[in-house]
């Protein structure tokens, strides 16, 4: 969750007085009180983050509106640098890693991302059209969690998300 | 063992076996033949001693006889006889040593030395008193100590006996015709009576008298025989002896001479021929090494020769002769020769075989490792072909599942998605006609609609296609075609495709306002259509592989300009079928220029 520092002072203070009002805080920080609901609705949001990266916008907008359906935190990425950085600043709960990316492919994203300490943690699910059992390994070796080939069941898919998250959880 | 060691031993065998059956032959004859000499000399000798003795002693006897049968002697006068006596004894040289006068009685009547006496009882007196000439045994003279001998005759008057003449003669004379007889240092002459006394003896010093009959010779000769043998003597040495039987005094006669010094000549024909032999050894010894030498030389390097060429470095014979071996060893080196030229030749050939060999493997290796690279080529292609295809379906079916889901979607959304769908079944649409065309271009089985037309209607619409996209990246686009060019016989639609896609690859591949120039120049052949960009081009090696299927310039890049490597390939082949091809220039980072030329109608 990217958190900023308004967030954290908020924090601070909800900490050290449980009872303190949205108008007290937003006087003690000078802001507006709307902003300050908005802000402990984010900060208190318990939903899943899953960051979907493909550079194929049309597979990319239908899917983010069906997971967003199921109450899941969405965030897209149209190609591998952008998802290195949304899994940095949003530190999403999970990836959705397509493989067939130009410049810098799904292979490569997901060996930089299990490289980092920052983000090694976060479960992958790799998306591809390729389908070959060379493939299926090379992704797993390289530190995915799973593997769905294209085109594939929206429901098999959201199962397959779920059991990854519950895995992940449970670690 | 060594052919050298075999022939010496050989030849040694086949001159020494004869040499010395030859050596010991002639020494065998020489030797009986040396014998036989020495034993002819030595009884040749002393047959001629005994003989000179005889005649000495006949000489003597007849003197006697003589002197009694003179008148001197029957005139018994005193004074005159001894006078002639004297005389007579003068001119024999001291062989008389006395002559005297016997009466019948015995009594010694007249001595020319005045010596008296009876000597009735000697035979030598009674055998002449029988009227005998009588040669008495050898006896020691009592006054010189020299071997004498009486001889007696008797002196007949008017037929009968009167007296008996005596004289005794010394026998000095007989050591001088010894002396004649060559019997060497130890040899010794002697002579023996008939009871085997020796009667005389070279020696003067010997002592007369002396029985040795036990001597081989002395036996021999008392036995009155005449001869020669070697035997032991009475001294117990082994002696060559002959000896000779004189009749008239029963006197034997004998020489003996030592065996070693008589068969000295053999000994030395012993060691002459000894010498002789190993000289002739020494001699063939050295013409064995001389010859085996000669004859294993050559074959000798023959053999060289032969482990030369077996190891290779081979150096051709010495032929030092004209016989068979040295033209076995000519014929060597020439077939050595030959040997190794054509070892050298099938050396290059295999040489040559190995580089082509080599090369071969070369050629292999690098068509494998082509083909290697084309099946990759051919998985990427398929592997691509597979995700462009699958993605627009992909998106279709999320889209569609979104859609049928029990979500609550607002109608903006839901307008969203349905477009989605349908930009994406159109996607889906192209790709597949796209492969079917190259297919069927690919399988002849295109039939091109040909009609007349005009190079700027096709160059206009095909503009229209593209400019909403070149617009996007702003590139400029000119059409430099002039109105009133040649019309052309083809296939409008397809070369539309061909224009679309030279439009859509120079878009994509030139950068933001970047410039696109489109031209037709028209001369007696045809008119020639040029689509020149200021792209990004591509290295020369590329160039030959645009028009293959599936070939992309860049791999990776794919994505980001579009496409799934087929236009350029169905261009290629529509423009073949208008039986024409696409020339391509292009520098890298420059830009490239494709063109293709068309018929005139007529």
């Amino acid at each position: 969750m990217n958190w900023d520092a308004t967030d954290n002072l908020i924090i601070e203070l909800i900490k050290k007085n449980e009872n303190i009002s949205n108008f007290e805080i937003s006087t003690i920080l000078d802001i507006p009180e709307d902003e300050i609901v908005q802000r402990i609705g984010k900060i208190s949001d318990t939903r899943s983050k899953i960051l979907i990266v493909d550079d194929e916008i049309d597979t990319l907008l239908p899917l983010q509106r069906s997971l967003e359906v199921e109450d899941y935190i969405v965030v897209g990425a149209s190609n591998g640098k952008e998802a290195l950085i949304k899994a940095i600043t949003d530190i999403p709960d999970l990836i959705l890693l397509d493989l067939m990316m130009p410049e810098m492919d799904g292979y490569e994203v997901c060996a930089k991302l299990k490289t980092d300490e920052l983000t090694k943690n976060i479960p992958v699910i790799m998306l591809t059209a390729k389908d070959t059992v060379r493939e299926k390994v090379k992704g797993l070796d390289i530190g995915a969690d799973d593997y769905v080939t294209k085109p594939f069941h929206l429901i098999e898919l959201k199962a397959r998300i779920k059991s990854v998250l519950r895995r992940s959880k449970n670690q | 063992m060594r052919l050298r060691s075999e022939l010496f031993i050989l030849f040694l065998i086949i001159s020494v076996v004869p040499l010395s059956a030859v050596v010991y032959i002639s020494y065998d004859y020489g030797k009986e033949a040396i014998r036989e000499s020495v034993m002819y000399n030595l009884l040749g000798a002393t047959d001629n001693t005994g003989n000179a003795i005889d005649n000495w002693m006949d000489a003597r006897k007849d003197d006697i006889r003589v002197i009694a049968q003179s008148r001197v002697t029957l005139a018994s006068q005193k004074e005159h006889f001894k006078e002639f006596l004297d005389t007579f004894e003068r001119e024999h040289k001291g062989a008389y040593m006395e002559f005297y006068l016997l009466d019948l009685d015995g009594n010694i009547t007249f001595s020319n030395l005045d010596r008296t006496g009876n000597e009735s009882e000697e035979i030598y007196f009674i055998e002449a008193s029988k009227g005998k000439t009588y040669v008495s045994d050898v006896y020691q003279s009592n006054i010189t100590g020299a071997p004498e001998i009486i001889i007696t005759s008797p002196v007949n008057k008017n037929g009968d006996i009167e007296a008996v003449l005596a004289a005794r003669v010394s026998l000095e004379n007989l050591y001088r015709i010894i002396e004649k007889i060559d019997i060497g240092k130890s040899g010794e002459v002697f002579i023996v009576n008939q009871n085997g006394d020796i009667i005389f003896h070279e020696n003067r010093s010997r002592i007369l008298l002396d029985n040795i009959k036990n001597n081989f010779a002395v036996k021999e000769v008392t036995y009155e025989k005449n001869g020669i043998n070697e035997y032991v003597n009475y001294e117990g040495k082994n002696v060559l002896g002959s000896y000779y039987w004189m009749s008239l005094y029963r006197w034997g006669l004998i020489a003996e001479q030592n065996i070693d010094e008589a068969y000295a000549g053999i000994l030395m024909l012993g060691r002459v021929l000894v010498g002789i032999s190993i000289l002739a050894l020494m001699g063939v010894i050295f013409l064995a090494v001389v010859v085996s030498d000669n004859i294993t030389r050559p074959v000798k390097s023959l053999e060289e020769g032969a482990l030369g060429m077996v190891r290779g470095n081979f150096r051709p014979i010495p032929v030092a002769s004209r016989n068979e071996i040295g033209r076995l060893a000519e014929i060597f080196n020439s077939t050595a020769v030959e040997l190794l030229e054509i070892r050298k030749k099938l050396e290059s050939k295999i040489e040559l075989a190995n580089k082509d060999l080599e090369k071969k493997n070369k050629e292999l290796i690098d068509a494998n490792k082509e083909l290697r690279k084309l099946d990759e080529l051919k998985s990427d292609f398929l592997s691509l072909v597979s995700h462009e295809l699958k993605t627009p379906l992909s998106s279709m079916k999320i889209s569609t599942e979104y859609l049928e889901s029990d979500a609550n979607i607002d109608p903006a959304g839901r307008k969203e998605i349905h477009q989605i769908i349908l930009r994406n079944i159109d996607r889906q649409t192209r790709l597949i006609n796209d492969i079917l065309d190259l297919s069927k271009i690919e399988a002849g089985k295109t039939e091109l609609k040909f009609e007349i037309i005009g190079i700027k209607e096709l160059a206009d619409a095909s503009y229209e296609n593209i400019k909403q996209l070149a617009k996007k990246k702003n590139i400029s686009i000119t059409l430099d075609i002039q109105d009133n060019l040649s019309p052309i016989m083809a296939d409008r639609e397809k070369l539309i495709i061909v224009l679309n896609n030279l439009f859509e690859n120079a878009v994509k591949f030139t950068p933001d306002k970047g410039s696109i120039i489109l031209s037709a120049r028209e001369d007696a052949n045809g008119i020639t259509v040029i689509m020149k960009d200021t792209g990004i081009g591509m290295e020369k090696e590329k160039i030959e592989k645009i028009f293959d299927k599936f070939y992309q310039v860049d791999g990776s890049s794919r994505r980001k300009t579009g496409g799934c490597g087929l236009g350029l390939s169905i261009s290629s082949e529509i423009i073949k079928a208008h039986e024409s091809v696409i020339h391509v220039e292009s520098e890298f980072g420059k830009g490239s220029t494709f063109s293709f030329k068309l018929k005139k109608n007529g």
